[in-house]
């Protein structure tokens, strides 16, 4: 590692690098001192950092009550779409990633490039054709659901698939018959535990992008089922600086500490979120 | 040939039940992406309906086409397509560039704080992008934080008001391009071999001689892979626009306009169909261009 750091060329990538670094995560910054803040402003205002000192405390956490009374029934939504998400991509896409992964069929190729498609289509495109396909459900909750569906199972079969062609599975599975090992119990003890890693690590995903997915939720969403980013675009256009940092801060304090575990996971390299902005 | 039957996984006795724990995978997206596009594809082909739609008056002056004719001759359209290629075209190519640096430092060194370093640059990927745009209002908005504080510091608030013009627009599209960059660009930069720019220096290149001659040619696929990847993301990105763009309109803005404010759902749909064919080229494209450009090299 020390020789690295003599290797040409490093410091100057490395100053550039953290630069850019700290010009991205500096609105993180501001937007958790803004949540904070006791300030009409930006908590610049020197009168307000006056006042501070007169026993009105500078601190406060009250936006964030203002926000939870304001937005519970969407935050619970969103936690709900999103667990139901993992759960159903676990169902659906470990199976599906599977199968994909160590058989032959014909319309396998189809089927792996349609099950991709999603993640490189743009999603406000497909969220107006699910709106009409779907026009007489339009607002059930469920339909929401299937939507986030649509962009969580890729990267859930995606994981799958690259984990069972990371090691050489059907090996093991020989290995396993040639001991007398039914095709369950392979799958027990030989194929599961070594996709456990790829399923954690996917099941975080899952939940990260169903959490954060504002195109389908805003355009299926009703009042009765808003999900949280729909809520939040709410709040941007209407409410104060103030309660919009302290909204975005609770979404954040949810995707921040998942993100951070798949890195920690060593996911980072395999994750690629194409589209969804 | 012994290993033939064992590599395909399954050995003679072949399940073909085991093939329907795909099934409910392929009902999913047949009911839920294939049935949907089929029905935009469908939709796009009627008359228009909107609130707002002047389009003859009768069905007499509709032809199949005529949501596709209505998308290309309309000027505001037309801007608003020109617009979307022109700023995705920029913004791809700025993001390429600048991500070069950390892809090039995560791909080639170890260093303290690395880990760190990354999981910070993937952050602004998951966020959506109505969060990204909010994030430019705080920031340089009216009274953003950078205004504020050049206001603070220099007497001038500078960049008042940044995040509503072009300008804005650009900066908050990088910013959740360049991190998407790096992740698509570290990965192919690390399949870099260095032995190839050692071997030019021991021959007596330069450093810009082994950049351009040697280092150059060979990422060149990842960088064209990293500006398309970004490309297309800008093309169909809508929440940063409906956050920030106030007279500058994008394609996927004017569709959503189409949808909550016009309701002409057949425009709509002629509208998600270009920007899908379009995403659709532009992976096939790319997909035919990196496969023919490998089987040269290794040819």
């Amino acid at each position: 590692m020390r020789e690295n750091l003599r290797r040409p060329g490093f410091l100057p990538l490395y100053a550039f690098t953290l630069v850019l670094w700290l010009i991205v995560m500096s609105p993180f910054a501001v937007v958790v001192l803004g949540a904070f803040l006791q300030t009409t402003f930006l908590g610049l205002s020197t009168e307000q950092w006056a006042r501070g000192g007169d026993g009105e405390s500078l601190f406060s956490v009250k936006w964030f009550g203002y926000v939870w009374g304001l937005y519970r029934g969407t935050l619970l939504f969103s936690v709900k779409l999103a667990l139901l998400s993992v759960l159903l991509c676990l169902l659906i896409g470990v199976p599906g990633g599977m199968v994909l992964a160590r058989r032959q069929f014909p319309g396998r190729d189809l089927l792996e490039s349609i099950v991709l498609l999603p993640l490189s289509l743009p999603g406000i495109a497909l969220s107006i054709g699910i709106l009409q396909a779907f026009a007489i459900v339009r607002g059930e909750w469920w339909l929401i659901l299937a939507g986030h569906l649509l962009y969580t199972l890729p990267f859930m079969v995606r994981m799958v698939m690259d984990a069972l062609r990371s090691f050489d599975v059907a090996a093991l599975e020989t290995a396993a018959r040639s001991l007398g090992a039914g095709y369950w119990q392979r799958l027990r003890w030989v194929v599961l535990p070594n996709l456990r890693h790829a399923m954690v690590a996917a099941s975080l995903l899952v939940f990260c992008v169903s959490w954060g997915e504002f195109n389908i939720s805003f355009l299926l969403n009703t009042p009765l089922n808003q999900t949280f980013p729909a809520a939040l675009y709410a709040t941007y256009t209407t409410n104060s600086f103030q309660v919009s940092s302290a909204a975005t801060v609770i979404f954040l304090g949810v995707v921040v500490p998942a993100l951070m575990a798949i890195q920690w996971l060593g996911g980072g390299r395999g994750v690629k979120l194409e589209q969804g902005v | 040939m012994e290993a033939a039957p064992l590599a395909t996984g399954a050995g003679p006795r072949r399940r073909a039940w085991e093939l329907l724990l795909a099934l409910p995978l392929a009902v999913v997206f047949a009911a839920f992406l294939l049935y949907p596009i089929l029905t935009i594809l469908l939709t796009s082909l009627k008359p228009g309906s909107g609130v707002l739609h002047s389009g003859g008056g009768g069905s007499s002056s509709h032809t199949i086409f005529s949501n596709y004719l209505e998308l290309f001759r309309d000027p505001i359209y037309c801007e608003a397509m020109l617009h979307s290629l022109v700023l995705s075209a920029s913004v791809a190519l700025g993001a390429t560039l600048l991500c070069l640096g950390p892809a090039w430092l995560f791909a080639r060194y170890e260093f303290p704080g690395k880990r760190l370093m990354r999981a910070g640059f993937a952050l602004p990927m998951s966020l959506s992008g109505i969060l990204v745009g909010f994030l430019a209002v705080i920031m340089l908005g009216r009274v953003g934080f950078i205004p504020q504080m050049s206001q603070g510091l220099t007497g001038k608030a500078w960049l008042s008001g940044a995040a509503y013009q072009l300008s804005g627009l650009v900066i908050a599209y990088l910013y959740f391009e360049i991190p998407r960059g790096v992740v698509t660009l570290e990965s192919a930069l690390s399949k870099f071999d260095p032995r190839l720019d050692a071997a030019a220096r021991s021959l007596g290149a330069s450093r810009w001689q082994r950049f351009l001659w040697i280092v150059l040619p060979l990422i060149a696929p990842a960088l064209v892979a990293t500006f398309a990847v970004t490309f297309s993301v800008s093309l169909g990105s809508f929440g940063v626009a409906l956050v920030l763009s106030k007279r500058f309109s994008v394609l996927p803005l004017e569709l959503f306009h189409q949808v909550v404010a016009i309701t002409n759902f057949p425009l709509a749909s002629a509208m998600a169909v270009f920007l899908i064919a379009l995403a659709l080229a532009l992976n096939f494209a790319l997909g035919r261009w990196m496969r023919r450009h490998f089987s040269l090299r290794h040819a």
